[in-house]
């Protein structure tokens, strides 16, 4: 059984504009794919649906086997909590610090301070943060930022980790660091997906590739690169 | 628990211009809907009050005598249309004269019973059959006149109903007011937490996570306002009481014949609008915080 299948999925936000058209493809579990393509293709439109954010027009998004086209809505948080997710903007609480900002995660699933207090330092260790828990996300460079993000993300212990263009608003240099930390949570059994235009980190990971183009996928190969 | 408290302690701080003026919005509605619906009860009371009057008297010739008077009485009594009647003698109606003018002593010398008349006091069921009594109680026998308080009680009544229908108007029209306040004042409050709400939804926060804290703060808001203007209402009451004008107390509409003290009338009247506060907020935050809801 493929963890992620999507059986062509379509997806119209406007009546009549195909975004993703008819797209298939399966990741399995412990798969680090890379799903690339131009701005507009429909990358962010994969991970949208895959999060429950949008429902698709047509075809059927399994996860674990289980159908998430028509997920009831008192479900997705559940599914998120599965499904962990880092964007571009990285989606931060000013008013918050590093330590608090993570936290949120676990508040929100009802998880008591003492445990919070002893997963936090874990997480934040994994991600290289553990002397900027005190900081503030104005404190912090655009890679920190993002490391904050992907800390959040794993505070669930996700299946599968997606991060939306998670080095656009990022230096090649701190790129690098998010990507690393990103194989080493792949390393240690969690899926990622990781959408991106960013050519020189594709080509030098040498990972499972899907490209997508105008909502349809062009190819998919095995130790891909970002032009076919 | 503990948690809303903190959250609503740094909202009002963070919001305390903002906090105040819908405290006082929505305190001053919910008042002026206690105090339209004590002005419905209070006219229509007097209407009440006024019905109960002797609606209509009959006057009789001096050579009537109360030997015809009285049979007349019966028959008037046993007329389903008449309340109640009321015979007053030449002697009772002296009485009356002389009570009311008893500061007039040049007035009450030249007075006797014999020039004042008897009369029946006729009280009708329904003031809507006054005209066709008084028809037909001026072409009986021995009757000198017949005077009824038409125009003061129908134009009361006529009064009374335009308050009735202005004053539901204007309660329903504060409701929505009220709830229109709750919702602007949520949505400011949710909009400035706009962000954390979506990173909450997206790290897996459940509805309830998400929607509570403002279903508290909304129902907070409404019901602390609800409770000051319900404590002004039963003062309102206490005033009501003491004023003393409606000795039976205050007619509930719907209810023939029934009367209820002020002070009582008025407690009740706080906690309607102490549920109102209640569901005003609670349904008012649902709606705030729908459509922020969405997946």
């Amino acid at each position: 059984m493929h963890q992620i299948e999507f059986l062509k999925v379509s997806k119209e936000y406007i009546p009549g504009i195909k975004v993703l058209d008819g797209v298939s493809f399966n990741v399995n579990s412990g798969e680090f794919v890379f799903i690339v393509g131009p701005s507009g293709a429909g990358k962010s439109t994969i991970v949208c649906l895959l999060i429950g954010e949008e429902r698709p027009t047509d075809g059927e998004i399994k996860f674990n086997g289980e159908s998430v086209s028509d997920i009831p809505h008192e479900e997705v948080p559940d599914l998120r909590r599965k499904i962990g997710v880092v964007f571009q903007d990285y989606k931060l609480l000013d008013s918050k610090t590093v330590y608090d900002n993570v936290a949120v995660a676990l508040e929100v699933v009802g998880t008591n301070k003492e445990e919070i207090k002893n997963i936090i330092p874990n997480i934040l260790s994994l991600v290289g943060l553990t002397n900027q828990k005190d900081y503030f996300p104005s404190q912090l460079s655009g890679g920190e930022k993002q490391r904050v993000a992907i800390a959040r993300a794993l505070a669930h212990e996700p299946d599968v980790l997606v991060a939306d263009e998670a080095t656009g608003m990022i230096d090649p240099d701190s790129s690098d660091g998010v990507v690393e930390i990103l194989e080493k949570i792949n390393s240690l059994g969690t899926t990622v997906i990781m959408a991106t235009h960013d050519e020189r980190i594709v080509d030098s990971l040498k990972k499972r590739v899907i490209r997508i183009e105008e909502g349809k996928i062009t190819s998919d190969q095995e130790g891909g690169k970002y032009r076919v | 628990m503990p948690k809303f408290w903190e959250n609503l302690r740094r909202h009002l701080q963070k919001e305390k211009l903002m906090s105040v003026s819908n405290f006082l919005l929505m305190g001053i509605t919910f008042l002026l809907l206690g105090i339209f619906i004590d002005v419905v009860v209070i006219s229509q009371t007097a209407l009440r009050y006024l019905e109960d009057q002797a609606q209509i008297t009959i006057f009789f010739k001096d050579d009537f005598g109360e030997d015809k008077i009285l049979p007349l009485k019966a028959n008037i009594g046993n007329d389903a249309r008449v309340a109640s009647v009321t015979y007053v003698s030449k002697e009772e109606a002296l009485r009356i004269f002389k009570e009311i003018n008893k500061d007039e002593p040049v007035l009450l010398e030249s007075i006797s019973a014999s020039i004042l008349p008897a009369s029946l006091e006729v009280k009708a069921k329904n003031i809507g059959n006054l005209d066709k009594l008084t028809n037909e109680y001026k072409s009986q026998e021995g009757v000198e006149e017949v005077r009824f308080y038409k125009d003061v009680v129908s134009r009361f009544a006529s009064t009374s109903r335009a308050v009735y229908i202005v004053g539901f108007i204007l309660v329903v029209s504060f409701f929505l007011i009220s709830y229109s306040v709750i919702i602007s004042a949520l949505r400011t409050s949710i909009n400035a937490r706009g962000k954390e709400l979506e990173i909450m939804k997206l790290v897996g926060a459940s509805d309830s996570y998400v929607r509570d804290p403002f279903m508290y703060e909304g129902v907070f808001f409404s019901m602390v306002s609800a409770a000051a203007a319900s404590g002004v209402i039963i003062l309102l009451g206490v005033g009501i009481d003491r004023w003393g004008i409606f000795s039976k107390g205050l007619a509930i509409g719907f209810i023939p014949g029934f009367f209820i003290n002020p002070i009582i009338f008025n407690t009740i009247l706080a906690f309607i609008l102490l549920l109102s506060g209640f569901l005003l907020g609670y349904f008012g935050s649902k709606t705030a915080i729908k459509k922020y809801l969405k997946y």
